[in-house]
Parts: structure tokens; C-alpha cells; sequence
């Protein structure tokens, strides 16, 4: 229920935005959107399987790039979106079952050097991708992409309410605790984490589509740019690894933290931000969805609060009996 | 203890001996050392078989093998019936085949709930959260519900991870040493639970050290020293064997 206030809420806000707020407001947003809807991506496969990398930026460059193609060739940017989306599941199809092989840091590397290939190859074949140059566009009205962009962040914010309450969720954070134990109780392992791979390459390839046309412009530079992939993943520590929340908050703090420190220190400010990050890891190591979960803040839903609510549904779970309960 | 429904056994013809399991000449290297040579052996549907053997003796590889977690060098390996020497684990649980651990491995950041729910097969959520509650209670540890794997005490962690391996509806339950490190009051309930499941049809296979629990519940032993198969049969019997007694007692 709480979560289904919040996202009520953010609808609210994010209807009446364009309306009432400026341009910069709007712009502001736009850039939050994105990296909400990248962040809770990442979300799936870092947060919840336990596969942290740093290559997501490589689907968010290919729909960049797909997206400005197929605007160029005379798509609506919307429908561009969308074949951008599916480049980037089908990217994530093929090179799954090979590079889910790779675990904890050769996965995080390998997924790195993914993007700095997809960097390279823009950069190669100027022939299509006009290389170091880039694509310009037709510069479009931002309501509407702010619109989309804003139905992917709350479908991804709903999406991940239901995956942290539903056997795939949970089969997924088995795999992050002990994939061999899961697998050897009977959990499909491998195919998860390509279901999972690719659900988090969607909204990265329609993003990256929407912000080629929200800028009518793309290069390889600012289509694989490295900033944008540790913005996301400080996005998702700062909130919480693993949580319906997390991202939302990360993504929210850390870009008002970040605009407001460019506006008053621009030569300073990344350090700033890198030192903000610092302190919340070393202080609020789990996010801040998880320091005031940990506090019991009432407006911090537990973990799969869902399943909890379905078993006392069925019978009220009994208090534990010191006499009946093994104390090794 | 409350009842259980569990998966049904399967029948078979009075006077032949129906083995759910056939271990038939598997062999295994590490390198230049011989962990199992050429074993053999058979556990009977409904029944309960342990396997003991001084450390190193392959007891483990062995587990390994037949949970599909190792590849064997030589020999096969057969669960109802079927071939499963090349099979994953995956594909050994999915034909009937629960599993514990030496070293518990729960889930530690989910709840004994999830722990029992994230790996349910063929069922809805609400039915694989009344047969995680139905699991909890046959072993008396309804009250854990709600605590995270990481709270929980070494003797709970084996009563849950029993509860979840049991949520795979097996017909044959792997135990990798259930009584390993745990006080005789526990080891005692135990039992009285193993029993109970043999009663209700399951089979159960495990390996373990302490003889005092091995020769009390098991139908049949196996004795393992150096990778092969040195006795068999009822625990008497293999006890008074002076094969057994020199190797291991």
C-alpha cells in the first residue's frame, strides 16, 4: 500500500510538472527520469541477482544510436524508442549466455569493456554513426518525451514492486547469495539471469533512444559515457541495492545534490559529489532505504512485504516456543 | 508432530526390491589422487541408507556425484529409474531429488519463509506459501517464520534447510552430515523427523560421522575407505565385519 501511495503521488507531481514548472524544471526532471529509469534497470541485475557491472551504458549508447538512426530515417522518435528497446534486449539475448558465464568482477569488467567496444565501434563506423562528429536531429517538443520517459520510470518502479514480492524476485536474490546452492535446489539459474539480463537492457535502449532526441544530438562520447554508468550505480548504493525504493532515492538525492553543488562550485563539484558518495558508503553501507528500514521508518515498506501478508493471510504465524525451538 | 503429505511412492511387484537409487562403478580422480574407485551400491525406496567412512574415504565425492554438483570419471548413476550420470543439479532435483548441505547454505538475507518459497517448483504463491507453513510445522519450527537466515542458530539452520529441501516435493532426500555438530537433544529430534518422513514414504540418503545416530536409524550402511566399497548391509552387520573395524572403528 505504501508503495502504491508513493507511486500515486509521483504521478500526481509528475502531471501537473509541466504545466507549472519552468523549462530548466522540466529539463531538470527529464535528466532524473533518465537516470531513475537507468538506476532501477541496473536495479534488476545488480541489485537483485547480484551481478554488478559496469556496462549497462552499452545498451543505453545502442539505443542512442539505433533511436538517432531511425529518427534520422524519418521514424516518429516514439516508435524509434521502442526499436531501440529491442535492439538492446536482442544485444542482451545474444551476449547473455556468454558473458553471465563470467561472475563477480570479470562480469563487472567484461560488461565495461561491452561498452567501451559499443564506444569504439560508434567512433568506427563513421559511415553510419557520422563517428566523432555524431547525429544531429531535428530538435523535438520535450513535453511528450518527458511524458515517456516518465511512464518508463513509474512502470519500472511498479515492475520492481512486483518482482521484490513474487518467486522471481526471490529465486534472483537466491542466485545473489549462493547460486550454487540454488542451482542445486532446482532453481533455473542460467535462464533467470538472461530473463533478468535482458528485462534490464529494455529501458536502457528506449531511454538512450529518448535522450538522443532530447538533446537532437548524439556522439560516442556522450552515448557510452562512463559518467553516466558510475552516476547510475552511485544512484543505486546511495538508495539501497536490492530495494523497490532505493533507486528512486538515490536518483532523486543525488541529482539535486549534484545540481545544486554544479550551480555554486561547477570546478569543484564532481570531487564534491565523489566525496558525498564516499561518506554515504562508508556510513550507510546497505543505502538509505535500508539504514531507515533498519529503523523501522514507517514509510519504508518492508521486503517483500507482500509474501509476509499472504502467509499471515492464510493463519497467524505462531510466537516462537524457546522449549520447541533448537538453540545450537 | 503434524502429518505431511508427501510425494506419492511408487509401487512395485511383492518380493523385488525397488532401489530409487543405483550408484553402479563410479569412479572419480582428482589429479593422481583416487577419490571413488569403481563404487557401487543401491538404496531401497522408503528406506533409509546412510553411508560412513574414515575422513577422505570419498563419502563426499560420492554425495557430489549423485547430486549432480561433480561429473564422475566412470560409471553411472540412476534416480527412478533414469540416467542421470551427465545430469546438473538442476536437472538431478527436478527428477525428485532434495538436497542439504554440510556447511548450511541458507539464504541469509531472506526470511526462512523466502527461503522456503524462492525455490518452489509448479506452484502458485499462495500455494508455496501454505506448503512452506504446512513444512514449518511438521518440524515444529513454525515460529522461525519470519526470522532471516542470518539469525538463526546452527541447529535451526539444519532443521530449516531440511524444511526446504523437502519443499521440492522429493521422492529421495540427499543429507550431508544432518547431525554434524549439533547437541544430542537436536540430534535426537532429528531423528525422530527422518523417521517420521521415512514413515510418510520418502527416502532418505546420507552420510554422516556420528555412529551412535547412523546405527540407530539406518536401514542399510555403506562403509567407504579409500574410495571403494568395504561392507554393506544392516548396521550390526556391518559393524561386527572386521573389514569395517580395521578401517574405521
Amino acid at each position: 500500500m505504501k508503495t502504491l501511495a508513493l507511486l500515486l503521488a509521483l504521478v500526481a507531481l509528475l502531471a501537473v510538472l509541466p504545466f507549472v514548472g519552468s523549462d530548466y524544471a522540466l529539463s531538470f526532471t527529464i535528466q532524473l527520469l533518465m537516470f531513475t529509469s537507468l538506476a532501477y534497470s541496473w536495479n534488476i541485475i545488480g541489485g537483485y541477482a547480484g551481478y554488478t557491472h559496469f556496462g549497462q551504458v552499452a545498451f543505453f549508447g545502442l539505443g542512442a544510436y539505433v533511436g538517432a538512426l531511425l529518427v534520422g530515417a524519418g521514424w516518429h522518435w516514439l516508435a524509434a524508442a521502442a526499436a531501440a528497446s529491442l535492439a538492446a534486449i536482442a544485444l542482451a539475448l545474444a551476449l547473455g549466455s556468454a558473458m553471465l558465464r563470467l561472475k563477480g568482477s570479470f562480469f563487472a569488467i567484461g560488461m565495461y569493456g561491452l561498452a567501451r567496444v559499443g564506444e569504439n565501434f560508434a567512433l568506427g563506423f563513421d559511415g553510419i554513426t557520422q563517428g566523432g562528429t555524431g547525429l544531429y536531429l531535428t530538435p523535438t517538443d520535450l513535453t511528450p518525451i518527458y511524458a515517456v520517459l516518465a511512464a518508463i520510470a513509474l512502470a519500472l518502479i511498479a515492475f520492481t514492486h512486483r518482482l521484490d514480492n513474487a518467486r522471481f524476485g526471490l529465486q534472483l536474490l537466491a542466485i545473489r547469495e549462493d547460486e550454487t546452492a540454488a542451482e542445486a535446489l532446482g532453481v533455473r539459474t542460467t535462464r533467470l539471469k538472461i530473463t533478468a539480463f535482458m528485462i534490464s537492457a529494455a529501458a536502457p535502449g528506449a531511454v538512450g533512444a529518448l535522450y538522443a532526441s532530447y538533446l537532437a544530438f548524439i556522439d560516442p562520447a556522450t552515448a557510452f559515457a562512463p559518467m553516466t554508468e558510475l552516476t547510475t550505480i552511485a544512484m543505486v548504493l546511495l538508495g539501497g541495492l536490492g530495494t523497490v525504493l532505493g533507486p528512486l532515492v538515490g536518483a532523486v538525492v543525488l541529482s539535486v545534490v549534484n545540481e545544486l553543488l554544479w550551480s555554486r562550485f561547477p570546478e569543484l563539484y564532481l570531487g564534491l559529489v565523489g566525496i558525498i558518495i564516499l561518506g554515504a558508503v562508508l556510513f550507510m553501507p546497505r543505502g538509505i532505504v535500508n539504514a531507515f528500514a533498519k529503523r523501522r521508518w514507517r514509510w519504508v515498506s518492508a521486503p517483500r512485504a507482500g509474501l509476509r501478508r499472504l502467509a499471515d493471510a492464510a493463519r497467524p504465524v505462531p510466537a516462537a516456543s524457546p522449549a520447541r525451538t533448537p538453540a545450537e | 508432530m503434524s502429518t505431511l503429505t508427501l510425494a506419492a511412492p511408487r509401487s512395485t511387484a511383492p518380493g523385488l526390491r525397488d532401489d530409487i537409487l543405483v550408484v553402479e562403478g563410479v569412479s572419480k580422480r582428482f589429479g593422481g589422487r583416487i577419490a571413488l574407485d569403481a563404487a557401487s551400491l543401491e538404496v531401497r525406496r522408503g528406506s533409509i541408507t546412510g553411508v560412513i567412512g574414515p575422513n577422505g574415504s570419498g563419502k563426499s565425492t560420492l554425495f557430489n556425484i549423485v547430486a549432480g554438483a561433480l561429473p564422475p570419471d566412470g560409471g553411472r548413476v540412476r534416480i527412478n529409474g533414469r540416467d542421470t550420470t551427465r545430469h546438473g543439479p538442476a536437472q538431478v532435483c527436478r527428477e525428485g531429488v532434495g538436497r542439504t548441505f554440510q556447511i548450511s547454505r541458507l539464504f541469509s538475507e531472506m526470511t526462512v519463509l523466502e527461503n522456503l518459497v524462492a525455490i518452489a517448483h509448479g506452484k502458485s504463491d499462495v500455494e508455496a506459501v501454505e506448503r512452506a507453513r504446512e513444512l514449518l510445522d511438521f518440524l515444529e519450527i513454525a515460529g522461525l517464520r519470519d526470522k532471516w537466515g542470518s539469525e538463526l542458530s546452527y541447529g535451526q539452520r539444519k532443521l530449516v534447510e531440511i524444511a526446504r529441501a523437502l519443499m521440492l516435493e522429493p521422492t529421495l532426500m540427499l543429507l550431508d552430515e544432518p547431525f554434524a555438530g549439533i547437541n544430542p537433544r537436536l540430534q535426537n529430534r532429528i531423528v525422530e523427523h527422518l523417521d517420521a518422513l521415512r514413515r510418510n514414504g520418502l527416502t532418505l540418503f546420507f552420510i554422516d560421522h556420528e555412529m551412535r545416530i547412523v546405527l540407530e536409524v539406518c536401514d542399510e550402511l555403506y562403509v567407504l575407505a579409500e574410495g571403494r566399497v568395504i561392507a554393506r548391509g544392516a548396521p550390526e552387520a556391518v559393524r561386527a565385519d572386521p573389514a569395517v573395524a580395521e578401517a574405521y572403528f
